[in-house]
């Protein structure tokens, strides 16, 4: 080579290196920036390294993300005439329920199951009252295309909705990213993220149990006693401060919708059938939850073992003065109706809970539990129950500033 | 103020209560359904089948092409207290009563395993009968000592004929063996019948003596074997193990191996004992042993002892009165062994196969609990 | 005079009778702890039972003049005083013999108990031992620890009153009943030399 080659040569191979180099840094500077750390106040009696290690690796919380699911959480686009939303059922102002025995979705349809809230829920061990599924992000993917909730005919009709809306467009893709944002299970984790700053905490039994002696009543303090006392209350509605949720997360009969004279035993034989001939899909298994008849078989839909006819989730306690009726038919109405269903033994029938028996409490005593129960109630709850607070992208509890929702869609319905 | 109110509760609840043992002690159908849990309503429309429990899923068998010959359920050691005491076991006898009336198809007998009574007293067994009485197949009655030691038996004679008998059902010959004897501890004591009772009820008192057959017994299980063939199937319906697992909680029998002897010649023999209210497996030579729940109360599994085969039912949870108590069914195949179902009220079903035993272990182990007893 | 005299050989004989007598026990008592080494020196016990003093001068077995056994009086005295002198604990072998019977008592009420429904105040029939026979299952070595029926941390003696409260269906006991100290005392003694575990399930 002669002098000039040799030199274009060394040019080029320097201009290789630089570019590589340059490249290189490029590529670094490409992925994503050092993430922010999601600001959430954590309500007292609530443990906050729980909130974070029950924060799944694949759907981190980012302040767009949380805005995003809120306003995805209130949108009655999201159902096939455009009125129902996840708020319809889990409404803000009666703690995240409906006030309702059963829900009633698109076209007031009735399912068969009263609507629990969303408060707390993403420490739930499994969702729904049977427990069918795992996960906030499983859960949301159900009712959108259930018949008698938001009647979407499928995920991919609810995707292409979404993906008409423009507004949508382009915040799926500040917090999604990538050439196709809007998916189904984009929205799920949205709307999940959004649940997950729902928390309850910061009642007056938590300032109780932090060590306020006055913070609640005498009476609630005997309830108290009794709750985890002769009662017998605790062991299933567990509460310390390592689980702070009173549920167990587990499942007991104990003969709520038993009283109905059902043949539940070819009602099972039936999901025996459906299991074997491998047609209890999740979407089967999930209108099957809410078709009345199936919908008492609990959590025998999802282990189909005998012991579990009937059984259904400890339903967690906290905000219970709100959440009325209660049981999963809605079929107390009232605080002291569940209290004198549980003194009588529950409703006697084959698969009873071992648990259940009679308790012998005395009007004094069943009047101490109702104002223990009634000390279970988050004052931040109570606030947004009573419209003080309107939820806004960073809802806390404590002193949460009240902000107008983005845009002209307010959070009402 | 409270003290009183909780005076003015105990009241209402003794008279609850005394209702309740009104409606047994009367016990025609119609009250039976009534405190069965059932509603008057329900008992009258034909139509409407109130829910009770059931055998769903048929259980795994080794070799899906051998169905068994017959099926038998059993219900035992129901450990009865007279009524003004205590309705937790009458309860559970009658809901065991209730699922197996509600198995469908229906088994071929009952066996009833022994411990009717709690105390032996002549009340306790009537109030069992009563209960046993309102099963729709035959049931085939056994002693156990809670039965025996106040009256020496007589009472249980009267009621249910004698502790030693054998019977024919499709091939296999079946024996009912009085297997709760004991030498004689209370003569020398100058006990009354009912110190002897009690001593002999609590199950770790070390005065009463061991259980066994006893030589009269022997003796006629040995004339009893000398009609029946080599080939023919045996199962044997015996209240204590006979083996040797437990000697201080008579779970023990202490002429097992005399009665080991008169049963090795034969093709097939299985054993299903009562009295010590938990899963139990073992197996020697050629003789399968299985042990029955109880309906009223799990006893924890011994120290030592317990027999390799078993895999023990988890330890169970006093907050549930039913946790590791149940009934079962026990499923005879054409060589006379048998699948060995335990219907556990609060768990799902255990079943120990008859290739789990072939085995000795290796196949169709039973599911193993997280967390077994102490 | 003549009384006087008589009298005084008969208490001299006494005397001696005494000593000889009550030294020959005590030499009985040393012979069956001779000291090897082939002398029969003698060896006498000292009332707590434990100490021995070695006499030098005397052989076991041997009668010793009244001088001498009186000189082995004194000398016992003395040890016996020294010993108290140098007296570190405050507890006798008496106070060691009540603590043993206290606590055995205690636990065979404890036994009792246990066995006896009624006595505990349960209303049904259903004693400690139909669950736990000999105490079996009762694990006290592994509290505290969460207990699942009462969903904390919780100790042995709160397990007994839920027990009592639920399955027998009695009123829990008070604190420092004694019915419950004899509970504790049975149900431990079954359990002595099992390592502490402390949370295990």
């Amino acid at each position: 080579m002669n002098g000039g080659d040799m030199r274009r040569a060394k040019l080029l191979a320097l201009g290789l290196i630089i570019a590589g180099f340059g490249l290189g840094l490029g590529g670094a500077r490409a992925t994503s920036p050092v993430p922010q750390k999601f600001q959430i106040r954590i309500p007292l009696g609530i443990p906050a390294d729980l909130w974070e290690m029950m924060i799944p690796a694949d759907n981190p919380m980012t302040e767009a993300k949380v805005a995003l699911g809120r306003d995805l959480y209130f949108e009655k686009r999201l159902s096939v005439d455009n009125t129902v939303s996840c708020a319809t059922c889990h409404d803000p102002r009666f703690a995240f329920t409906d006030g309702k025995p059963v829900s009633e979705g698109v076209g007031g349809k009735k399912g068969a199951r009263n609507a629990p809230t969303v408060l707390n829920a993403m420490f739930n061990e499994e969702q729904f009252w049977d427990g069918r599924v795992k996960t906030l992000e499983e859960q949301v993917l159900q009712p959108l295309i259930n018949p008698v909730e938001m009647a979407m005919p499928s995920h991919e009709a609810v995707v292409a909705k979404v993906r008409g809306i423009p507004e949508y467009a382009q915040r799926f893709r500040e917090v999604f990213g990538g050439p196709n944002p809007v998916t189904i299970e984009n929205i799920a984790k949205a709307i999940a993220a959004f649940e997950r700053t729902l928390l309850s905490g910061d009642s007056p039994f938590d300032r109780f149990m932090a060590g306020d002696p006055k913070a609640i009543s005498e009476a609630a303090k005997r309830g108290w006693e009794l709750f985890k006392g002769k009662a017998r209350c605790i062991t299933c509605h567990e509460f310390n401060p390592s689980s702070p949720f009173f549920t167990d997360f587990k499942y007991h009969n104990i003969g709520i919708g038993m009283k109905a004279t059902r043949n539940f035993e070819a009602l099972a034989r039936q999901i025996q059938q459906m299991a074997q001939e491998n047609r209890l899909t999740k979407e089967a298994l999930d209108r099957l939850a809410l078709t009345e008849g199936f919908s008492e078989l609990g959590r025998f839909l999802v282990t189909r073992q005998p012991k579990d006819v009937g059984a259904f989730k400890t339903s967690p306690l906290r905000d219970i003065e709100l959440t009325a009726p209660y049981m999963h038919d809605g079929s107390l109405k009232t605080l002291r109706e569940v209290i004198d269903f549980y003194d009588k033994g529950g409703e006697p029938n084959p698969n009873l809970d071992g648990g259940i028996v009679k308790l012998n409490l005395t009007e004094q005593e069943k009047a101490d539990l109702e104002e223990f129960l009634k000390s279970l109630t988050s004052d931040w709850v109570r606030r947004v129950a009573r419209g003080e607070i309107k939820l806004a992208a960073e809802p806390t509890s404590g002193n949460p500033t009240p902000t107008v929702a983005r845009g002209s869609r307010s959070w009402r319905r | 103020m409270w003290p009183l109110k909780w005076k003015k509760r105990e009241q209402e609840y003794r008279q609850q209560r005394e209702e309740f043992f009104e409606a047994v002690k009367r016990l025609n159908r119609r009250e039976f359904m009534k405190i069965a849990g059932l509603s008057a309503a329900v008992f009258t429309a034909k139509q409407v089948v109130p829910p009770h429990s059931f055998q769903v899923v048929d259980v795994v068998r080794a070799d899906p092409q051998e169905k068994p010959l017959f099926r038998f359920a059993y219900i035992s050691d129901t450990h009865l207290y007279e009524r003004e005491l205590n309705e937790r076991f009458v309860n559970a006898a009658l809901r065991a009563v209730r699922d197996v009336n509600a198995l469908d198809p229906p088994p071929d007998f009952v066996l009833f395993g022994g411990d009717l009574a709690q105390l032996g007293q002549p009340k306790e067994l009537e109030l069992g009968k009563q209960i046993l009485s309102e099963l729709k197949v035959p049931v085939k009655m056994m002693v156990g000592e809670h039965d025996w030691f106040l009256d020496m038996g007589e009472k249980w004679r009267e009621l249910f004929g004698p502790e030693n008998y054998s019977f024919d059902h499709k091939g296999v010959h079946f024996i009912v063996l009085m297997s709760v004897n004991e030498k004689d501890f209370w003569t020398e004591r100058k006990m009354t019948p009912m110190e002897r009772m009690l001593t002999v009820a609590q199950l770790d008192n070390p005065i009463q003596s061991r259980f066994e057959v006893g030589e009269e017994g022997r003796e006629w299980l040995r004339r009893d074997l000398a009609r029946v063939s080599k080939d023919t199937p045996i199962i044997i319906f015996s209240h204590s193990p006979l083996y040797k697992y437990y000697r201080p909680w008579n779970f023990w029998t202490e002429d097992a191996e005399a009665i080991h002897e008169m049963l090795f010649p034969f093709k097939s023999v299985t054993v299903i004992h009562g009295h010590t209210h938990q899963l139990l497996t073992h197996r020697i030579q050629n003789i399968h042993f299985h042990g029955m729940l109880s309906t009223a109360w799990p006893w924890p599994y011994a120290p030592e002892g317990l027999p390799k085969l078993t895999v023990p039912m988890e330890r169970p949870d006093p907050f549930d009165e039913a946790d590791g108590t149940g009934w079962g069914t026990v499923d005879v195949h054409r060589d006379g062994y048998v699948d060995k179902h335990y219907n556990l009220w609060s768990r799902n079903p255990i079943t120990v196969a008859k290739a789990y035993l072939e085995s000795w272990g290796k196949e169709a182990v039973p599911p193993i609990p997280e967390f077994p007893p102490y | 005079m003549r009384t006087a005299k008589w009298f005084l050989l008969v208490a001299g004989i006494l005397g001696i009778a005494l000593v000889a007598t009550s030294w020959d026990r005590s030499a009985a008592g040393a012979q069956e702890s001779k000291p090897s080494g082939g002398s029969d020196r003698l060896v006498v016990q000292l009332c707590d039972g434990e100490t021995k003093l070695e006499i030098a001068d005397a052989r076991a077995g041997e009668v010793l003049p009244p001088e001498k056994a009186r000189e082995v009086a004194r000398r016992m005295m003395a040890a016996y005083a020294e010993q108290q002198a140098k007296q570190v604990s405050k507890w006798t072998a008496r106070d060691r013999l009540t603590w043993e019977r206290e606590q055995k008592r205690v636990i065979e009420e404890g036994y009792k108990l246990f066995h006896d429904w009624k006595a505990l105040g349960g209303t049904i029939g259903i004693s400690c031992d139909m669950c736990h026979p000999d105490a079996a299952a009762t694990h006290p070595e592994t509290y505290p620890k969460f207990q699942t029926q009462l969903k904390r941390v919780a100790t042995l003696r709160d397990m007994i009153n839920w027990c009592i409260e639920n399955p027998m269906k009695g009123k829990p006991l008070p604190p420092d009943d004694p019915r419950m100290i004899a509970l504790e005392a049975y149900i431990t003694s079954t359990r002595k030399g099992v390592p502490l575990e402390p949370g295990k399930h």
